[in-house]
């Protein structure tokens, strides 16, 4: 008698807990189906380099920026009142450091990002954050994911960002205020043989730039060629005896912005090059070779007028 | 028990014991030997074999045909890289072993009782604070990788002694106490300095600490040398403390010349290229398996073999993705955990 009910109860728990997940799923399932489809009764639709399909409302004007470059971006096409948070690598324009921080680019405090209430959050690579962007939907705010591998990649986004934020005119006069910079660059230096350089993010472990980086679409524009612009990765470890045998003509060394002095020594295995040897060691402020945003037409300015002198006279 | 003897160890079974550590570390050294001369050929950029191997064996005296490009690429890159490697190999793997001898636990390594952790709090508080003085990293390793084992150590002591559970659930917890500590000092550095470290923890050869290389080989060499001048102490260690007192042992005076020597081994290699995982793991139980649980043979014979082990990893680490590069430390862990499966099933 007594072991029959105790099989009846536990067959009643299965059954109840089979029910339970069932419900448990359609709610969780429907309720989902509802997140997405609010805005999208709304909004317009973009997409962004990560490939994903956006809806956005027609109006954004409360976003949050993941990087340094992207609040830059957000500032220059005029649309930074509708800033409401950034991390605390932002430090461009001064403005940008006023407002309310939420980590920085590698760990933001979701608790913080939700509590600001934005619409939008702005990322400049999609790595590490997919949990992240599927708590921030279910919050309804959308994640904009920038990813640009050359110059016209940054433009792309200026134009997006402005477009989304209701400044597509301004995003558009700065893309093409940048554009004849690069131009006019591009035809100075056209006529002069291009210099081999090797680009060195840090010397110790010694990182460059590779195949998928702007920085190596910036070098080509500014007369050069990176030695290292075949390498796949956008910022490789690279081998100290290829750099070594690359025996490169110029050397870059991104350094003295943000980031500190602490690139401003060439690796060990640079001493000997050509580079070294002529004086063709340059540094240029790092914050315009690695944030892609506006300023990376100053980083291609700069580099172009270290590199080609007489081209600028 | 082990082999490990007793104190009226026959003179002929200790002359057969000499013979087989002359034969096994002859042997072993002869394979470094060739090891560094074989991966000397390797690298990212094409080295003419026969110029490199007449150069190499000239000891750089002669050029043998290489242009002054690949002369440097050999002299100045390749080949202090390789005998970083074997520095660091050694090193932990004496360590290990000595460790494992000590507190008779085959688990008792540096890198799991946390004492290479210890070791790199110690070189990364020197970066942080004397960044410009290069002999305060081996140093300061040296003093955080021994502060971690008396702390182990300690915390491992119960009443009973240190049980081998006790012994590893302390170094879990200093690990992850360490751990923590070594987030909480990476967010005092720079952008810049926060990549190269994430790299170096992952345990990394590439790195320019070509000054700490001499330091770094003569201590390995001593350290090694010292160990095994003390492993019939070890032996009669391995039947227990108690036992090794009452058959002479000053357990004492062991215990702290195997602390002080594997915190000074861990110490200079974990300065010169992060935490290498593994390697005093699985090179000291390789040696016992196949050469017996003698500490005399397998103490010096771990040396060897970790040194062999570590230059295979790093030159695979060097080449694998060529020119860019992986971290060795990924590399030991991806040869080390399999075969310390293996081995675990097969015992």
């Amino acid at each position: 008698m007594i072991p029959h009910t105790f099989k009846n109860s536990k067959f009643a728990i299965v059954v109840g807990s089979l029910v339970a997940l069932v419900l448990a799923l359609t709610m969780a399932c429907s309720s989902s189906r509802t997140n997405v489809g609010n805005p999208s009764a709304i909004g317009k639709e973009v997409i962004d380099d990560a490939g994903r399909r956006i809806i956005l409302p027609e109006r954004v004007d409360r976003v949050v920026s993941l990087a340094p470059n992207l609040t830059e971006i957000v500032f220059a096409v005029g649309a930074g009142s509708s800033l409401v948070g950034n991390t605390s690598y932002c430090d461009f324009p001064a403005e940008a450091k006023s407002i309310e921080k939420v980590g920085d680019t590698l760990h933001p405090s979701l608790e913080r990002i939700i509590s600001l209430k934005p619409q939008l959050v702005l990322v400049s690579t999609a790595s590490q954050l997919e949990g992240f962007t599927e708590q921030l939907k279910s919050h309804n705010i959308s994640v904009f994911v920038t990813d640009p591998h050359d110059l016209e990649g940054v433009f792309r986004s200026i134009t997006q960002i402005g477009d989304i934020l209701g400044k597509s005119q301004a995003a558009a006069e700065l893309v093409s205020s940048l554009r004849a910079r690069s131009t006019a660059v591009e035809t100075f230096v056209k006529p002069l043989a291009r210099v081999r350089i090797f680009y060195q993010l840090s010397a110790e472990p010694l990182y460059t730039a590779g195949h998928d980086s702007f920085v190596t679409d910036l070098i080509k524009r500014a007369g050069a060629e990176s030695v290292t612009a075949d390498v796949p990765g956008a910022w490789p470890k690279y081998s100290a005896e290829s750099a070594l045998a690359a025996k490169p003509d110029a050397i870059i060394l991104p350094t003295g912005g943000s980031m500190g002095e602490g690139n401003a020594n060439v690796a060990e295995a640079l001493r000997n090059s050509p580079a070294v040897q002529r004086g063709r060691v340059y540094k240029i402020n790092d914050d315009h070779l690695v944030r892609p945003g506006p300023r990376a037409v100053d980083g291609l300015e700069e580099m172009a007028k270290a590199l080609h002198p007489e081209a600028f006279k | 028990m082990p082999v490990a003897a007793t104190s009226n160890f026959p003179i002929q079974q200790n002359r057969a014991t000499l013979r087989k550590t002359v034969v096994a570390c002859g042997a072993l050294l002869s394979a470094l030997l060739l090891a560094i001369l074989v991966t000397s050929l390797v690298g990212s950029e094409r080295l003419p074999s026969g110029g490199a191997l007449c150069a190499l064996v000239s000891l750089g005296t002669n050029q043998c045909g290489l242009t002054s490009d690949q002369f440097d690429i050999l002299f100045q890159i390749r080949l202090p890289r390789i005998l970083l490697a074997a520095a660091v190999g050694g090193s932990l793997a004496t360590a290990g072993a000595s460790y494992q001898a000590l507190l008779r636990n085959p688990l008792a390594e540096p890198y799991l009782l946390g004492i290479s952790n210890g070791a790199a709090v110690g070189t990364m508080l020197a970066l942080v604070f004397f960044g410009r003085l290069e002999w305060s990293r081996p140093l300061m390793a040296f003093a955080g990788a021994l502060l971690a084992t008396f702390a182990v150590y300690r915390l491992a002591r119960g009443k009973v002694g240190a049980s081998p559970e006790r012994l590893i659930l302390a170094g879990v917890i200093v690990t992850t106490l360490l751990s923590s500590v070594i987030v909480f000092v990476t967010t005092l550095m720079d952008a810049t300095r926060i990549r190269s470290f994430t790299f170096w923890l992952l345990g990394d050869l590439s790195g320019a600490s070509r000054g700490l290389l001499p330091l770094a080989l003569a201590i390995t060499i001593t350290g090694a040398i010292a160990l095994t001048f003390n492993a019939r102490s070890l032996n009669l260690l391995m039947l227990g403390e108690r036992d090794a007192f009452d058959l002479g042992v000053e357990v004492g005076r062991i215990r702290i010349i195997v602390f002080v020597v594997a915190s000074l081994l861990v110490g200079s290699s974990v300065a010169a290229s992060g935490s290498v995982g593994y390697v005093g793991l699985v090179v000291p139980h390789l040696a016992r398996l196949s050469l017996g649980s003698d500490n005399r043979i397998s103490i010096p014979s771990a040396a060897l073999g970790g040194a062999l082990f570590v230059i295979v990893a790093d030159t695979i680490a060097r080449t694998v993705i060529a020119p860019r590069e992986l971290p060795v430390g990924a590399i030991t862990a991806l040869i080390g955990a399999p075969l310390f499966i293996y081995l675990l099933k097969r015992s």
